[in-house]
């Protein structure tokens, strides 16, 4: 009675003393089919744990007994050589070692449950995040590559270093920084060259990268967060040669409307991209336009490109397309500058798009007319599930007018009038059709799911 | 100690771990695990019942209802408290959004007054430059000192205007940058911010999360409690119910125990002198039965033996027997094929043998036709040859007439040249006669027995007249009644349904037909008259009827009657008699009598013998003529011989000669 709570507070000077230990004195534990009180051990386990000391000369695995596999695996050191493991082991518990081991606080859950993943994907993404051109051998980004192909799927590069030669010559200036990539001191801007990498990984899926330095405090530059002309075209070149990508997320990068034209040039009729998101960027109309020939020569099915530069011309290319799209399913254009004229020709594309469920449009500097053509949308399609007009001058006629389409309509379960100036009045009446319509649908699904229950039940 | 067990409760109320020290604890922990599992099983097992039964699902509205209002409250409380973080960031965007309006106004102003500026500038520089030139124009040291310092002057303003600009937009700058270490001040607090709403929130979540937990499982609890309280009031009635049952039930046995027990002892003393009784009789009921027993073995040993026999016997007969079946099957299998086959050829012979019966109709039917055909003929050529008959005889008698006549008249000559005599003619009557007389005495024979027939039916008729046909019809019951012995005893049966009228007809016809054979039989015998008379008399009594005068005329009216249909082959032919033809012929060949004959013959002879010599005397008259002739020549030959030459003579002598031979 007074032990347990003792051996709880101390268990490495209880396990010194077998004795002491009444765990180690037990001739059975029910959890533990591998215990036995024998003082000898078995001859296989001595020969196990050779293996075990001299896997990285001699992996022996596969031949194993599933017993003795799993006990090797066990006890195999995280710290082995990547050829050796990468193809060899399977386990999740191995690398669920090697993953604590390297850094501690891991979420599996967003990698698919897969420790093996996770390991390969983060073990890369730091490579290349350390990556220095002209100083780092690609050779050790290269020599990853077999090692990971199979097991990397998703790609977040959060920072990309530029050369460590920094040009002296370069001024504050943009016009001037883009002259010089043009000149002499462009091979020394450009990044990591992502052509040699993306067409091997043959299961990428996800690609995330920012052009950026993390964390450089008081050493900051701009020439450090520099998206130069060759890394656009590189990157283009390697997007286009990965056929098996459906996520593409540039952030923060400086992409104008040129290198967004190169870009989509390049991911013109890709054959799986499903997700592009150029979010925090600087792309104007003609990027926009861009995007607006990408959308139906594409199966997009999701368009981020909130706090861009976007103004009423590239919304026009932009509905225009989504007018015909019959593929997109959510489009963000949150703090554009797309103005009544765009935000008019969006609503427009909206009375013919069967598709949309999502759409954004917060912070555009859209007033009334918007609105009206809007409630028109509200009435006549029933496919928009989600709208957000938060942070646009609609103003009481503006809410009025919404109110009155959104009375006509079934669909919609959230709309998103904060900051807009529409009057409370109509600020209840909106939440309340959308408070039944999220009713109705709860009960649809409640009811769809307990049809499935039961039939599945019988 | 206290402090102890309330630990020890502490942790075994939270939970009791397996991998504990204390052995109890584990069992305890064991004994947990194995509880939760079968329980999971049994809500599994539950939950399949619930599915199926829907009064439980009634009953658990009430729960259910407390998580559908928990579902809902948290919804909105989820929802709300997003709002309240993302309201952070809506004014977020509004306030980039208004700071971005707020820019591009300030840089459109700035551009505005940088080109307004840079267009004044321009002026002013202009301005100098023309300034330059007037200077360069002067000649004097002191305008142009002064024009120099007014340039100065000029380029000084104009470089101040460019100094305050430049300061004015260091100021902007300055002041955009502390707005940007404002902004970003703000933007720091308002990440704070949103992180320690976000906490809040979660906090807040969680609570209420849990309170709202709490609140369905005191729900369920409370259900739970219901329906256990329920349950053990039930199950509590239930128990009283069969303990006071089994208590009553218990009483029932004993009782009923005890009444047995007394009645198995009665029956137990009876039932033991019963059996005494009956094993004595049964004993000697087994000893008698024992010695049956012996004598049963022994006539069943006969019985067997003799059984053996009979069955060796019967065994032998049957073997016999189906011998003999298979033979008897084979015979009329083989038998059976014969009369097939006879059946065969029995139907091939009708066939054949209708069709000779069709083609013998036919041959009769055309025989008869040939047969009257031939009739015909005959009648014909009997009637040509009466005609022919009567023709040659007219010719012959003609013929004859004429051969008599001329015989007649030779016979005349021979009287009366020869002989000198008287010639008389003989008479001849039958000269007078001319054609077949017989044939027309034949014909009158015949007219005659017919006329005869004619006068039997005429009898018969004037009889038949004289009796009436009252008489008539009592005439042939008459008849029935006498001639009844003539009739079959078979057909009187057969009669006997008739009515009267057509059972005496049917018996006249039978008696007709035996009468008839009878009298037919008469006939042909050729009977004698009397006896006839005397046999129609006694077995037709028919004739008794007919006086005896008219029997004979009847008779032979019957013969006749019955003979016609034979004689009408002889009736052209056969109906003529020779003898007188004959005599006829006779009396024409004996016109000259015997003796005349005689007389011719003599006659004859003695011509003939006359004739001769007169046939001599002839002769010899040749012979005198020819020698006569010879003379002639001789004397006319000698008379040349003698009056010619020497040579000539050998030739007259030859034909001399030869004349001489040939007289030779």
């Amino acid at each position: 009675m007074s032990k347990s709570p003792g051996a709880g507070m101390y268990p490495p000077v209880a396990k010194l003393n077998l004795a002491a230990d009444p765990r180690k004195m037990r001739r059975i534990i029910a959890e533990d089919p591998e215990w036995s009180l024998t003082v000898v051990p078995l001859l296989s386990n001595l020969c196990l744990q050779c293996i075990v000391r001299n896997f990285e000369e001699k992996p022996i695995l596969e031949e194993l007994l599933p017993r003795h596999k799993d006990y090797v695996l066990e006890r195999l050191s995280p710290s082995l050589p990547l050829q050796v493991t990468a193809n060899l082991i399977s386990d999740d518990g191995y690398w669920k070692r090697c993953c604590k081991q390297r850094w501690g606080l891991c979420d599996v859950s967003s990698y698919g449950h897969s420790w093996k993943r996770m390991f390969f994907e983060r073990h890369l993404e730091n490579i290349i995040e350390l990556f220095i051109p002209d100083a780092t051998d690609p050779k050790t980004v290269l020599g990853m590559v077999p090692l990971c192909r199979n097991y990397v799927k998703r790609l977040d590069i959060s920072q990309l270093l530029p050369p460590i030669k920094e040009p002296q010559k370069s001024e504050d200036d943009d016009n001037s920084d883009s002259a010089s990539d043009m000149g002499m001191d462009g091979p020394s801007m450009d990044h990591f060259d992502f052509g040699i990498l993306l067409d091997k990984l043959s299961h990428l899926e996800e690609f995330h990268v920012v052009y950026r330095v993390k964390g450089c405090g008081m050493n900051f530059e701009w020439n450090l967060f520099e998206f130069t002309f060759r890394d656009c075209e590189s990157l283009a070149k390697a997007l286009k040669s990965c056929k098996t990508l459906r996520v593409l997320r540039i952030h923060q990068s400086k992409v104008d409307d040129e290198k967004c034209r190169q870009l989509v040039n390049n991911l013109l009729d890709h054959p799986s991209l499903r997700e592009l998101n150029l979010s925090h960027n600087l792309i104007g109309d003609r990027g926009a336009r861009a995007i607006g020939k990408l959308l139906n020569r594409s199966k997009l099915e999701s368009l981020t490109v909130y706090d861009n530069n976007i103004r009423g011309p590239g919304a026009q290319a932009i509905a225009y397309a989504l007018a015909k799209n019959s593929s997109l399913l959510s489009l963000n254009l949150r703090l554009n500058r797309l103005g009544d004229e765009g935000g008019q020709a969006i609503a427009q594309a909206l009375l013919k798009n069967r598709t949309l469920k999502w759409l954004h449009l917060g912070g555009n500097e859209m007033t009334e007319p918007t609105a009206t053509v809007l409630s028109q949308v509200l009435v006549q399609n029933n496919t928009l599930r989600s709208i957000n007009l938060s942070c646009n001058r609609l103003g009481m006629d503006g809410g009025k007018v919404l109110e009155e389409g959104m009375c006509h309509n079934s669909s919609v379960v959230e709309c998103d009038i904060r900051l807009t100036e529409v009057g409370q009045e109509s600020d209840y009446c909106i939440s309340q059709v959308v408070r039944n319509n999220q009713n109705q649908a709860h009960t649809k699904h409640n009811t769809e799911e307990n049809l499935a229950q039961t039939s599945e039940h019988y | 100690m206290s402090q102890d067990g309330n630990l020890r409760e502490d942790t075994e109320e939270a939970v009791p771990s397996v991998d504990s020290e204390n052995p109890e604890e584990r069992i305890a922990a064991r004994r947990l695990r194995i509880a939760a599992r079968s329980e999971a099983k049994k809500r599994q097992e539950l939950g399949d019942d619930s599915h199926e039964k829907k009064d439980i699902k009634e009953e658990a509205r009430k729960s259910q209802h407390q998580v559908e209002q928990s579902e809902k409250r948290m919804i909105k409380l989820q929802s709300d408290g997003t709002e309240l973080v993302t309201n952070i960031q809506v004014a977020a965007d509004s306030r980039e959004s208004q700071r971005r309006t707020e820019v591009e106004e300030a840089h459109r102003l700035r551009v505005e007054k940088l080109e307004n500026e840079a267009k004044s500038s321009l002026e002013k520089f202009e301005e100098i430059t023309r300034k330059w030139t007037v200077a360069k124009m002067k000649e004097i040291p002191q305008d142009l000192r002064d024009s120099l310092s007014s340039q100065q002057q000029l380029c000084a303003l104009l470089i101040e205007d460019k100094n305050k600009l430049i300061h004015e937009l260091q100021k902007e700058m300055k002041l955009s940058d502390d707005r940007y270490v404002k902004d970003l001040k703000k933007q720091g607090e308002d990440v704070d911010l949103m992180i320690e709403r976000m906490e809040d929130q979660v906090k807040f979540l969680m609570g209420s999360y849990r309170d709202e937990l709490d609140q369905i499982e005191n729900s369920f609890e409370h259900e739970r409690k219901i329906l256990l309280t329920g349950n053990r009031k039930k199950w509590e009635q239930y128990m009283k119910e069969r303990q006071d049952k089994e208590l009553e039930n218990v009483m029932q046995r004993m009782k009923r125990v005890e009444e047995y027990e007394v009645l198995l002892q009665q029956l137990r003393t009876e039932d033991a002198e019963e059996y005494n009784m009956i094993k004595i009789k049964l004993d000697t009921d087994v000893q008698i039965l024992e010695q049956q027993l012996q004598q049963m073995k022994a006539t069943y040993q006969l019985n067997q033996e003799k059984l053996e026999y009979n069955f060796q016997v019967l065994k032998k007969r049957d073997e016999e027997n189906t011998i003999t079946k298979s033979q008897q099957k084979r015979k009329i299998t083989r038998l059976q094929d014969v009369v097939n086959n006879l059946k065969i050829k029995c139907a091939n012979q009708e066939k054949q043998s209708r069709e000779e019966n069709q083609n013998l109709t036919d041959d009769y039917t055309r025989i008869m036709q040939q047969y009257k055909h031939m009739q015909k003929k005959m009648r014909h050529f009997a009637a040509i040859d009466a005609k022919k008959f009567e023709e040659v005889w007219l010719m012959n008698e003609e013929e004859v007439k004429a051969l008599v006549e001329k015989a007649l008249d030779t016979d005349r000559l021979v009287h009366e040249q020869q002989l000198g005599l008287a010639w008389q003619r003989p008479p001849l009557a039958f000269m007078e006669r001319a054609g077949p007389e017989v044939y027309e005495s034949g014909a009158g024979l015949e007219s005659g027995s017919s006329e005869v027939e004619r006068e039997s039916e005429g009898s018969g008729g004037e009889h038949s007249g004289t009796v009436s046909v009252k008489m008539v019809k009592k005439l042939l019951e008459l008849l029935c009644d006498e001639a009844g012995f003539l009739i079959e005893s078979k057909l009187l049966k057969l009669l006997s349904p008739l009515e009267k009228d057509e059972q005496s007809l049917m018996k006249l016809d039978s008696i007709f037909t035996v009468s008839y054979t009878v009298t037919a039989m008469c006939m042909l015998c050729h009977l004698p008259q009397a006896e006839r008379g005397e046999f129609t008399s006694s077995c037709s009594p028919t004739s008794d009827l007919i006086h005896p005068n008219d029997v004979l005329v009847a008779l032979r009216a019957f013969t006749a009657h019955h003979c016609r249909p034979r004689s009408p082959s002889m009736l052209g032919l056969g109906g003529r008699e020779d003898t007188e033809d004959a005599a006829y012929w006779e009396a024409m060949g004996d016109v000259i009598p015997e003796a005349k004959l005689k007389i011719w013959g003599a006659l004859e002879t003695a011509l003939d013998k006359y004739h001769i010599v007169l046939t001599e005397r002839s002769k010899f008259i040749t012979d005198t003529q020819s020698l006569k002739q010879q003379n002639t020549e001789l004397r006319m030959l000698l008379h040349q011989y003698v009056n010619s030459r020497v040579g000539v003579p050998v030739i007259a002598s030859r034909g001399f000669v030869s004349r001489m031979c040939l007289l030779i």
